[in-house]
């Protein structure tokens, strides 16, 4: 089997290279035959290219795909300098 | 002199699948802040198309915008085209320069642009070795004279610095200090602590902190989206200044 960490690399650099995610903030996680994704992005169709992409750059591994979508509030309270 | 209310934010990364998405959380911004400022990071992969959601998304806001470009919005070689067509919907985009602008009576003095890597004092990159090493160092180190150079010749009431990349480790905080030279540059900090500024506002790190503060004691913000967790964040300069 594949050392993990290399697949790892593997993944995150596709993430961040694929045109179709171009995604740097993504955290990949492999263990056995596990890939864990995770970090946090704008819409659903972002989060399921990441995922395509991790398959993609790991075949025959079973991604868990744990990115969350990012939950935008109003502004708060104003901070004083 | 009065106090500035400043929204800001950072890493919007917007695109066609988000069109329409950003600009509904700027409504009513004009009640909040009187100037909106945005750390670069605009899109994602730094198209004309996305280029041009920016525009729209951002642009004829009852406020002035005052935008810097982060790395991604490099990443197409369209850097320049972006820059214009958001300076042509009214945004002001700074790159290595300085803006004024007159809020009622307040001068509001921007300073700023992307801001470049390398790493923070004692771990750091230098201009040594081979040419490819020396020439990511040289661009920070050109960068941050500009800065130097543009806020010592700014005349204004309050001062704030614009970055994309970090100026201290403070705000970095939660991402991997292994990447910690790919996040920021102390040579920023170094410039606007030489000059002096009210604040510096940057993004880039998705995982940092919101507060941090120059060796010198300027107040440092991150204010990437996902580290705000809003919209956008207000601050208020107090009616002192720094000269």
């Amino acid at each position: 089997m594949e050392t993990p960490q290399y697949v790892a690399a593997r993944i995150q650099r596709a993430l961040a290279e694929d045109e179709r995610t171009n995604e740097l903030g993504i955290r990949v996680d492999v263990r056995g035959d596990q890939v864990f994704l995770r970090g946090q992005v704008s819409c659903e169709e972002r989060r399921h290219g990441i995922e395509d992409v991790a398959r993609e750059a790991a075949p025959g591994l079973t991604v868990h795909n744990e990115v969350q979508l990012l939950e935008v509030s109003d502004p708060g309270e104003e901070e004083h300098l | 002199m009065r106090a500035l209310r400043i929204a800001a934010v950072a890493d919007i990364h917007l695109g066609e699948d988000i069109r329409g998405h950003y600009r509904k959380k700027l409504e009513g911004i004009e009640h909040r802040a009187e100037v909106l400022l945005v750390g670069g990071d605009l899109t994602r992969h730094g198209t004309i198309e996305e280029g041009q959601v920016v525009a729209d998304e951002l642009g004829d806001l009852p406020i002035p915008v005052v935008a810097v470009l982060g790395n991604h919005d490099y990443h197409s070689d369209a850097d320049r085209e972006i820059a214009a067509m958001l300076r042509d919907a009214g945004i002001i985009v700074l790159d290595d320069d300085a803006v004024v602008i007159p809020l009622d009576g307040t001068r509001l003095g921007v300073a700023g642009g992307k801001g470049f890597g390398g790493g923070f004092a004692g771990k750091c990159a230098s201009e040594f070795g081979e040419p490819e090493t020396k020439a990511f160092v040289r661009h920070t180190k050109d960068i941050a004279e500009r800065w130097r150079h543009v806020l010592k010749n700014l005349d204004a009431d309050h001062r704030v610095v614009l970055s994309h990349y970090s100026p201290v480790k403070d705000t970095l905080a939660g991402e991997p200090p292994e990447i910690y030279p790919f996040l920021g540059s102390y040579l920023l900090a170094e410039a606007a602590d030489a000059e002096g500024a009210d604040l510096i506002v940057h993004g880039h790190a998705h995982l940092g902190t919101e507060k941090g503060m120059t060796p010198g004691g300027i107040r440092v913000r991150n204010v990437a989206l996902p580290v705000i967790g809003h919209s956008y964040v207000v601050y208020c300069l107090d009616g002192e200044g720094v000269h």
